[in-house]
């Protein structure tokens, strides 16, 4: 197992930040934590590459505790943090071969990881770019590039594609997937439920620091959500005349749209036929269906 | 896991480089106006002011006040680079959690933004020390040990601002830090005149700072003179910034390491 975390808790003085938590984390896996911003994910990824010390539990990388081996543990990991620390004052080509240097890399190959980094990332021309000088996708890659200067096995990623514009999203996940491919193990915070579907083999879903549940994005989806949902655009009147109508159908309601969930699609004929006009999507469950429905409102039947 | 100063490898250098590194991309920004102050000082105290002063302890004022421009000018830069230039570091640009995500130590960082500090306040001393040189205040060669001290001075100051910065919440209470202490170290410590003219309870205060000691340390060098209480200045002066670096490491450790 790369991270072992058992009944692991961080509590700042009456706050709970993460609450008991228990995972393990395979190698070569991606693993995901969603959850509502303040649900401990965060807190946890801090603990794991070991800047954040446990308030109690035991949390093992590598084998290896938290607390004991802090520096053998970040020598095998790297970390895409979510806020961005890059050195605004050096340019492309040093913050990288700063990073090499606080791994204790020869500069032979400092430089040699840095090429490769700055090419996998699509950066190479933008070497000798000041900081500053970059945009926000740029500044991004940088950051992942920077993670990988030390060939890490374990990559921790904290909302790694949040602000990004879509051929910029587009391009980490392929080289995250890559990455994968090479047998490298990847931790990843996320609020975007397409891309937690997209790159992760398994989910935490957390909220008040606390697990809520685990497992495979098609085994979530099963086991919380009917397979098909129809959205329809309708508040008010529109939508008190439709429940009244239909009051059998799960649905769930926003306000202004609501969702009628469903385990087949043939179920939603009637209610289709009753209001043709009102605009709607019939489509598969997500997982931003189980989220809504973990963290957010409660189906009712 | 020991977060003191044994905690810490020679991993802290390259820490230390990274500083030197931004300090070189950003040189003509820092060499020029750190001089500006020291500069004023020759001018206004040693060559104004000093033309009205009779000599003081046997010598003209201005090869009196020369030890004390010079410290001035040491722990001036390292106090600034560690209060504002760490915390901007800290806080701002999130720089050290990047290094303490590597195998680099909360201890390492803190560490060698101190000996950053010191060495910042070396450099200027040594240039101050050119200046002072070159309109003829210096008479005696040991004047070229001088900006040693000034480090090791330089390098209590940073440890204590280190130990500040570790403590606060927001920039702004690094005002209380230079009126409540930094300012009154830089005049009261003998630095301008000699601070037997204090009233005693003043001269006991003035000597448990310990940049008294070192710029009583660095004039003896720059005038040539030397007496037995050398020694024990010495001493307490290494020994108090050994003690400052020491819990400045390790409130450091806990304001990263959460």
């Amino acid at each position: 197992m790369v991270i072992e975390a058992q009944s692991l808790s961080k509590r700042y003085g009456d706050l709970v930040a993460v609450d008991s938590l228990s995972f393990e984390v395979g190698r070569g896996r991606c693993y995901g934590l969603v959850g509502p911003n303040g649900a401990g994910k965060t807190t946890t990824m801090k603990m794991i590459y070991c800047i954040v010390r446990p308030t109690s539990g035991t949390l093992k990388v590598f084998g290896m505790d938290v607390t004991d081996q802090p520096r053998q543990i970040k020598a095998r990991l790297g970390v895409v943090p979510q806020e961005n620390n890059l050195d605004p004052d050096l340019t492309t080509w040093q913050n990288l071969m700063v990073y090499a240097r606080y791994f204790g890399l020869p500069r032979r190959l400092a430089r040699e990881r840095c090429l490769e980094q700055l090419q996998f990332m699509h950066l190479s021309d933008r070497a000798d770019a000041p900081v500053p000088s970059l945009s926000g996708g740029m500044k991004r890659r940088l950051i992942l590039s920077r993670a990988l200067i030390n060939n890490p096995e374990l990559i921790i990623l904290d909302e790694p594609t949040t602000g990004l514009d879509p051929q910029v999203r587009h391009l980490i996940w392929d080289r995250l997937l890559e990455l994968k491919d090479r047998g490298i193990t990847l931790l990843i915070t996320t609020h975007y439920m397409d891309e937690a579907q997209k790159l992760c083999d398994d989910i935490i879903i957390m909220d008040e620091a606390r697990r809520i549940d685990e497992g495979s994005p098609p085994e979530l989806i099963r086991k919380h959500v009917p397979a098909f949902v129809l959205e329809l655009r309708a508040g008010g009147e529109l939508r008190r005349r439709i429940l009244q109508q239909f009051p059998h159908l799960s649905h769930q309601d926003s306000g202004q749209n609501l969702y009628f969930y469903s385990g087949a699609a043939a179920d939603f004929d009637g209610l289709l036929r009753a209001w043709p006009g009102v605009e709607r999507v019939l489509r598969p469950a997500s997982l931003e269906d189980v989220f809504m429905k973990l963290t957010g409102r409660e189906i009712r039947a | 896991m020991n977060e003191g100063l044994l905690s810490v490898t020679p991993a802290f250098l390259r820490v230390w480089l990274r500083n030197a590194q931004v300090y070189v991309a950003l040189l003509k920004f820092n060499i020029i106006p750190a001089l500006v102050e020291p500069m004023l000082f020759i001018f206004v105290f040693g060559l104004g002011l000093g033309s009205y002063i009779s000599d003081i302890e046997g010598v003209p004022y201005v090869k009196f006040v020369a030890a004390g421009i010079l410290g001035s000018a040491a722990i001036m830069q390292a106090t600034f680079e560690c209060t504002y230039g760490s915390f901007f570091r800290m806080k701002i640009q999130n720089t050290f959690e990047g290094m303490i995500s590597t195998p680099i130590s909360a201890g390492e960082v803190s560490l060698a933004e101190i000996l950053w500090g010191a060495t910042r306040g070396f450099v200027n001393s040594v240039l101050v020390l050119i200046a002072l040189l070159a309109i003829g205040v210096i008479d005696h060669w040991a004047a070229v040990f001088a900006p040693v001290i000034m480090f090791l001075a330089a390098f209590n100051f940073a440890a204590i601002a280190i130990l500040v910065t570790s403590r606060i919440a927001q920039m702004e209470y690094f005002r209380f830090y230079f009126a409540g202490f930094v300012l009154p170290a830089q005049f009261l410590c003998g630095t301008f005149f000699p601070i037997s003219r204090f009233p005693e309870p003043v001269q006991l205060f003035a000597w448990v700072i310990p940049f008294t000691s070192y710029i009583d340390i660095t004039r003896s060098l720059m005038l040539s003179r030397y007496s037995w209480h050398l020694l024990p200045e010495a001493a307490y002066a290494l020994a108090t910034t050994l003690i400052f670096t020491e819990l400045a490491v390790r409130s450091m450790f806990r304001r990263l390491v959460t």
